[in-house]
């Protein structure tokens, strides 16, 4: 008797998972096709876009957002839930409250790159400001300065606004940058005539990471005594930026690139000697009339603490930083041969590392990779097809511009996560490189750009 | 005065505290910070700059023991690559 009840209850376990997978063609159509298979132990599988993968990849692209710091999240919850108040209402308590956090926030922007408080002018993004700055400068100034020199690798946005301006009728000087992705200071002073009203140079590029030799372009405009603006977004918070080091009249900073709150970035505008800017968002004359509008208080709060722990933890987390990116360049390089390193590897900001891979396809090598967060040319470019502007200044090839991975290591990113990534790129590439006849080419000794192909 | 006790016992609250961020790059950033935190200020010998680390210590304890409540009220829905291989 008792074993019978042993076995029926052993009989009914047993069944019980057919009965689990009856019960789901119970299912309505709509859910039935966007159930998925249940893989053995596969549970937390992610499908997005036609892409399995296992898990939250590790998150690699420092240089197109970064995650919010706790600390930073901490004082913004504080500041959302009490400072709602107007900062530019000058005649309760809420508006006071507000303005002192404002304040608090322009103070510790201020330290970072060693300017006045008076010179910060909070706004939405680098973006913004670098628009505000390009066509702002030029606007006042229309009547005796007609010209603008810029680079060919900046960012999109001063590249479009330039081009917004050449169509209004000014002349804009697009400076060739050399191999290594430097400004070639000579032809900086041949290019500059005595109708340029501004210098735009960014300090720290975001696809390459290589950065410009801002002292010697502070000086040089000095002496020709005309206005310098800098993206310094990549930069402030990871190399030291001193406004009165680098001689410069202008700066574009950006929050979520230090671990602060997307939607804010502030611009620096100095006062003396004088530079003035024609504002681009008229209204009320906040922000001492260069851009009216009310202030997200919480935002400016976020970034102020941002800026104030990029101060203090630059030098710890320069060391970290520094020693992940030796950690990944040598991995790579012990395993993997044809790898080539964009731009200098001297003059860089060492959490920002692009690499091109020689006879890879670079599409596949991204599909590849889908479990490391990486980024191939920058976020504003990857959704069309061609390949990188700034790769294509830089002189690389085509084929190796197409295949160029830019890593980006920041303050969270961790040892075990390097070494992962290192194992991946390094499985996928040898993968592709195996089936690769071009590959196979190059190892018996051809020299593919001395092959004559046949028309077909 | 700030003695070696308590020092230790700051160093162990920020460490059990650090441990339970739900989010693996926090996690492990909190545990570095902390240990290299206070290994950089071992030597301090001058009062007043222990008394400074310590009272600096105690405030990062309160920010972390508030954001970590934050964090575990919106846990995750996806568990990081990097916390799948280690099982």
């Amino acid at each position: 008797m008792a074993s019978k009840a042993i076995f029926s209850t052993l009989r009914r376990s047993l069944t019980k998972p057919n009965r689990a997978v009856s019960r789901r063609h119970h299912l309505s159509t709509s859910s039935a096709a966007t159930a998925s298979e249940p893989y053995a132990g596969d549970e937390h599988a992610i499908v997005m876009k036609g892409v399995r993968i296992s898990g939250r990849p590790l998150y690699l692209d420092m240089q197109s957002t970064t995650p919010l710091d706790p600390r930073v999240f901490d004082a913004m919850n504080a500041s959302s839930i009490y400072d709602y108040g107007n900062p530019h209402s000058r005649t309760h308590l809420y508006g006071w409250e507000a303005e002192n956090a404002v304040e608090v926030a322009r103070i510790q922007v201020a330290k970072l790159i060693g300017a006045s408080p008076k010179e910060i002018v909070f706004l939405s993004g680098a973006t913004e400001a670098n628009n505000t700055v390009v066509k702002g400068v030029m606007h006042f100034y229309k009547d005796k300065k007609r010209h603008v020199i810029t680079t060919q690798t900046e960012h999109k946005c001063v590249l479009d606004s330039c081009r917004h301006l050449q169509q209004e009728g000014f002349e804009v000087t697009y400076l060739p940058v050399r191999t290594d992705g430097l400004v070639d200071l000579e032809m900086l002073r041949e290019a500059i005539r005595p109708d340029t009203g501004l210098v735009s140079v960014m300090a720290v590029n975001n696809e390459i990471g290589v950065v410009q030799p801002m002292e010697e372009i502070g000086r040089i405009c000095k002496e020709h005594k005309v206005p310098f603006h800098t993206d310094a977004a990549q930069a402030i918070g990871k190399i030291p930026v001193d406004v009165e080091k680098w001689n410069v009249s202008f700066m574009s900073m950006s929050g979520h690139k230090i671990y602060g709150p997307k939607g804010i970035g502030a611009m620096y505008v100095r006062r003396r000697p004088r530079v003035r800017l024609e504002p681009l968002m008229n209204g009320g004359g906040q922000e001492r009339g260069l851009r009216s509008g009310t202030l997200a208080t919480q935002q400016v709060v976020g970034f102020g603490v941002a800026c104030e722990l990029a101060m203090k933890e630059m030098e710890y987390d320069e060391k970290w930083i520094k020693r992940l990116q030796e950690r990944l360049l040598n991995g790579v390089r012990e395993k993997l041969d044809g790898v080539v390193v964009n731009g200098s590897l001297e003059s860089r900001y060492a959490g920002n590392l692009n690499l091109s891979f020689a006879y890879v396809e670079g599409e596949s090598l991204l599909m590849g990779l889908k479990e490391v967060a990486v980024s191939s040319g920058s976020a504003c470019t990857s959704a069309s097809l061609e390949p990188s502007y700034v790769l294509r200044a830089l002189g690389v090839d085509e084929d190796m511009a197409h295949t160029s991975i830019r890593f980006g290591i920041g303050r969270f990113t961790t040892e075990e996560e390097i070494d992962k990534a290192v194992e991946l790129t390094v499985k996928q590439v040898e993968k592709l490189r195996e089936m690769s006849p071009l590959y196979e080419m190059v190892k018996e000794g051809i020299d593919i750009k001395n092959i004559q192909w046949s028309q077909h | 005065m700030v003695d070696k006790g308590q020092v230790i016992s700051l160093c162990r609250s920020l460490l059990w505290a650090g441990r339970q961020y739900p989010d693996y790059n926090i996690r492990e950033y909190a545990k570095r910070r902390t240990l290299d935190g206070f290994l950089m200020n071992k030597n301090l010998t001058d009062h007043s700059k222990v008394e400074d680390a310590y009272a600096e210590g105690k405030k990062q304890l309160e920010v972390v023991e508030r954001v970590v409540k934050v964090y575990l009220a919106y846990p995750p829905k996806t568990k990081n690559i990097m916390e799948l291989k280690l099982q």
